[in-house]
């Protein structure tokens, strides 16, 4: 058999494991180490005698892969943005922000519901995790918008939505993965982010007051706060923009001077800033101990999905199957922006069905050589490009298209896990009426989309600057 | 046959005798022994070695400042100011040095058998702002420059600064190093260059060593028309990487015309003060240390030397 | 995502057991906690140095490549003890009794069969890096300031062998589940249907937002 048909069976093994609910990542692992054994033993030709030989240099192919893997300075970003955002409760910083939001921005119609799009924003500033955001934001702007009147299936939709942009916005422990799955700059996939994010903002906002404007008894406008109010709502949310002008800063200098460091120092240093905040706020070493416990269990899972995912891909090296689909995805007739939507549309199924780092680290080592192939190659200059980008600037395009689409999956049925965690929080809320109330922001992600694909300066336009 | 090998990054200068050498092997036997060379796919960089053990490849390629514990004996040809001064030189005494028993049974712990060499020219500096011709000029200078050559510069009061390769330019840019110690073919690729106002000529620091080793059994079961095609085939392989080489350095001079980058020129008492300082104390230190584990260093450094000036008379 | 399933305690043998493995497991963890707060350390260290005294950590990368085994490897067994490792639930929440209990330990054996190998594949990649007769025992040392490798690599064995010693104790309590046709068993992580996996996990966030807007 020949390894390109390996590859195939082998991966079909992963897709069943994984749907009869075996952990992604030891399904991943296994799948790749039973691959290996079966390329071994396939070279030396199926002879029984030779197979334990094939089942030996298999194992330790595989067993290298945890260590070498890991041990990655680009890697450490997925802790530390973790951990900011675990401090950042602690800081009092989602309380503040959400406040400041509320007497600057709801005097617009359909105003809370606009100021909890943007103090969502605001805090995947901090946060690197789109459930967590749901989650906190759940208690704090849903029981307001009930007051003043809003539908609570709309109010929770509007949370759900607005998680999803902690993954665009940087710290976004997703954006790194998938620099390192692509083995590009994480620095300016970071920077790419944030105008896609703050324009995902924009588009929910101009959403809720579309149909603020347009549907009777949607919630008020809610004015009356003074200026003095409204400044001195401002330092307690300062953190953030310090959080957020550090990381910027260690990137990339706007000011045209030198940049502070590297991404990972920035990264590293944010969270040192929101870490003396939350002592300041009287965070003790239980609260610390508490952040640091649930640090280490996210990124163990994260990590675990890492190994797992790069044994099966060392084995699809060896099976030569990323490179066969390249060439076969760049041999289609079809024109490669088509090629490329059908791609985008296949992330929409898939991710109905599976969590988003999973499904990221699952498809890429196969679809990204092939998206970067239709574009012609990973070296290609715009000029001679298809779609008018060189390829890293390709590469970061078609990252923050992919990363958008696994946020649009965190809100659509059957499996939304944003909507999952708002319902959770409240009581008075069934899933149903959340995905119910999330509806109207697949029409704005659709739009985002659109744009992205049809616009790509959108995204490339900062990351250019760096 | 068909042979996995395992190298990195993309196909560049650097590759270019492996890629040469599949060609020629495939060319030799009739289609009978064919190489897939593969571009990280198969391993780290770090690793190859480890996968060469295993014997999950057949060949791969891999440089000795990766792991210095791993190969200490090849680390000689790392030292700071050899005194190598071309690329022939450089492939004349890795492959004396890859000759000598003691480096065969250092490598041989790893199931490997040294093949060639992948010769590197001189880690000469790009650096930002005002040249820096004096040893003076070094004190608190962040290079960005790792093992032996990072420790030279440390012995005149340089900071070595830990930096990977994909981040020099970042760090040339944000100020997180000064200047960068690199190859030429690497400048150029990492884009060190591009933040360069200046480039040291002469200052030759040393290199990094990187041979490309087989796996021990793989090569003894090849048939003998294949293990002669292999064979025959590396002077050959080392032919066309040095033609090719030779090719990029022509071209540098106009890069660094085009770009506006300064070469600096230093002068030969300043070299003597650096390599008394710097050369002298490590290249003893490491003579010492490896002494210490049983290996035949001072002989390896003597070998080396020997080498340098065979070739030079030679020639 | 993390949702933790509930896994009941009672006056069994096996619960006893699942109890003092617990205390391993969380101590690991917190190892691995806290190695994320050197990361932060590190780095206030490295940039500090660099900006106010021209002296950069020497070896940042590499202290990082070290740091990073303990945050990746040292609380997989704690997390799978709860069934937090990632998996999509679709097919598995709608099963009920023996045949949930027959697809779990089918499943945990695959990942006790996986592990058993990795645990000897990481141990060899281990013994590659380690010499009893060399000094600081390194075969294997890090690019920049050349520190060995094989503590860091000794990790993953070791965690390893915690995330066997995990996954048998569940074989048995799954196993246990399925002859004995157990409703709820103890040791083993409930099955949780998503929706319910996503409202313990804001129940837990919650928990930690309320504590943190408490003192606002
Ligand atoms: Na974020
Ligand atoms: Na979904």
């Amino acid at each position: 058999m020949e390894p390109i048909e390996i590859g195939l069976w082998v991966s079909g093994l992963l897709l069943a494991t994984v749907l009869l609910g075996m952990r992604v990542a030891f399904a991943a692992g296994l799948a790749g180490l039973v691959g290996l054994v079966w390329i071994f033993w396939a070279k030396f030709g199926y002879d029984p005698e030779r197979f334990t030989k094939a089942l030996t240099i298999a194992v330790k192919t595989a067993g290298q892969v945890p260590h070498s893997k890991v041990s990655s300075q680009a890697l450490s970003l997925i802790p530390t943005f973790i951990l900011i955002g675990y401090l950042a409760y602690y800081a009092g910083l989602t309380k503040a922000l959400f406040e400041a939001a509320k007497r600057w921005l709801a005097w617009v119609p359909g105003g809370l519901a606009v100021s909890t799009v943007f103090a969502t924003a605001g805090f995947a500033a901090v946060s690197g995790a789109s459930v967590a955001t749901s989650a906190v934001f759940a208690r704090i702007a849903i029981p307001e918008m009930l007051k003043i009147g809003y539908d609570k299936r709309f109010a929770a939709g509007v949370v759900a939505a607005g998680g999803t942009l902690a993954s665009l916005i940087p710290p976004s422990a997703i954006l790194v993965i998938y620099a390192i799955i692509v083995e590009q700059d994480v620095g300016k996939l970071l920077l790419a982010g944030f105008i896609p994010g703050a324009f995902s903002a924009v588009v929910y906002g101009l959403l809720i007051i579309g149909m603020a404007m347009t549907i009777k008894g949607f919630g008020p406008a809610v004015t009356g706060f003074t200026w003095r109010e409204r400044l001195v709502s401002l330092p307690p949310a300062l953190p953030i923009l310090f959080v957020v002008a550090t990381i910027i800063l260690f990137v990339y200098n706007p000011f045209g001077g030198d940049a502070w460091g590297t991404p990972t120092e920035g990264g590293a240093i944010g969270a040192f800033v929101v870490f003396l905040m939350a002592l300041y706020r009287g965070m003790r070493w239980a609260e610390l101990k508490d952040a640091l416990l649930e640090t280490a269990k996210l990124s163990v899972m994260i990590f675990t999905i890492i190994w797992g995912v790069l044994i099966y891909v060392r084995f699809l090296g060896f099976a030569e199957l990323p490179a066969a689909f390249s060439d076969w995805i760049t041999s289609l007739t079809l024109s490669p922006m088509l090629i490329l939507i059908c791609i985008l549309l296949a992330y929409a199924v898939l991710g109905m069905f599976m969590d988003a780092i999973g499904m990221l680290l699952l498809t890429l080592p196969v679809v990204y050589p092939a998206v970067m192939a239709l574009n012609g190659g990973e070296y290609v200059s715009a000029a001679e490009s298809t779609f008018g980008m060189s390829g890293p600037m390709c590469a970061i395009w078609f990252g923050i298209l992919v990363v958008k689409m696994a946020e649009f999956c965190l809100i659509t049925p059957p499996i939304g896990l944003n909507c999952f965690v708002v319902a959770g929080v409240r009581d008075d809320l069934t899933v149903q009426d959340v995905f119910k109330g999330v509806t109207p922001f697949f029409i704005a992600d659709g739009i985002t989309i659109a744009l992205l694909v049809a616009f790509p300066s959108i995204v490339l336009w900062l990351p250019s600057l760096a | 046959t068909e042979w996995n090998v395992s190298v990195w990054g993309k196909r560049r200068a650097f590759t270019e005798h492996v890629e040469k050498l599949a060609e020629l092997v495939s060319e030799k036997t009739g289609g009978e022994f064919t190489m897939n060379i593969s571009y990280g796919g198969l391993s780290k960089n770090k690793e190859n070695l480890d996968g060469i053990s295993i014997g999950a490849f057949e060949m791969a390629q891999f440089c000795a400042g990766y792991h210095r514990d791993k190969n200490p004996t090849i680390t000689v040809l790392e030292l700071p100011f050899l005194g190598v001064a071309n690329l022939e030189e450089e492939v004349a005494v890795s492959h004396a040095v890859y000759a000598h028993p003691a480096v065969q049974k250092d490598l041989a712990r790893w199931n490997a058998k040294l093949l060639m060499t992948s010769p590197m020219p001189q880690y000469n500096i790009v650096g930002t702002g005002e040249a820096r011709d004096e040893l003076g000029e070094f004190k608190d200078m962040r290079v960005r420059a790792t093992g032996g050559i990072g420790k030279a510069f440390s012995a005149v009061g340089a900071v070595p600064t830990s930096v990977t390769a994909t981040e020099a330019y970042n760090a040339m840019e944000s100020g997180v190093v000064d200047t960068v110690a690199f190859a030429q073919h690497a400048h150029l690729s990492f884009g060190t260059i591009n933040k360069a106002d200046w480039w040291t000529e002469n200052l030759n620091p040393g290199t990094v060593n990187c041979p490309v080793v087989v796996n021990t059994d793989a090569y003894e079961a090849l048939s003998d028309a294949e293990r002669e095609a292999l064979d025959s085939s590396v002077d050959e392989a080392i032919a066309h990487y040095l033609a090719n080489y030779g090719a990029l350095l022509e071209k540098w001079d106009s890069v660094l015309a085009e770009k506006g980058v300064e070469k600096v020129t230093i002068s030969e008492d300043q070299l003597a003060e650096f390599r008394k300082v710097a050369a002298d104390p490590i290249r003893e230190q490491w003579i010492a240390d490896m002494s210490a584990q049983g290996l035949p260093a001072q002989e390896l450094y003597d070998l080396v030397q020997k080498t340098l000036s065979d070739q030079r008379s030679g020639s | 995502m993390a949702g933790s399933a509930a896994v009941l305690k009672d006056g069994s043998l096996i619960s006893r057991w699942d109890r003092q493995l617990l205390r391993l497991e969380r101590v690991m963890a917190l190892i691995s906690g806290l190695a994320v707060f050197s990361l932060m350390v590190l780095a206030v260290v490295s940039v500090g140095g660099r900006n106010a005294f021209n002296a950069p950590l020497p070896g940042y990368v590499d202290w990082i490549e070290q740091v990073m085994p303990l945050i990746a490897f040292m609380g997989i067994s704690f997390v799978q003890r709860d069934g937090s490792h990632i998996r999509m639930d679709l097919v598995i929440s709608s099963l009920r009794g023996r045949a949930l209990w027959l697809f779990e330990l089918i499943s945990v054996l695959l990942i006790l069969a996986l592990m058993l190998a990795l645990l000897w594949g990481s141990w060899s990649h281990f013994l590659r890096s380690f010499d009893f007769a060399a000094p600081l025992w390194s075969r294997d040392s890090s690019i920049d300031i050349g520190l060995p490798i094989w503590p860091a690599k000794l990790l993953a064995p070791v965690a390893f062998a915690v995330l066997c010693l995990r996954l048998l104790l569940q074989v048995w309590g799954y196993g246990r589940a399925l002859i004995l046709g157990l409703a709820r068993p103890a040791a083993v992580p409930l099955v949780q249907s998503a929706a319910e996996q996503a409202a313990a996990e804001a129940e837990h966030l919650g928990g930690v937002s309320t504590s943190a807007s408490d003192r606002d």
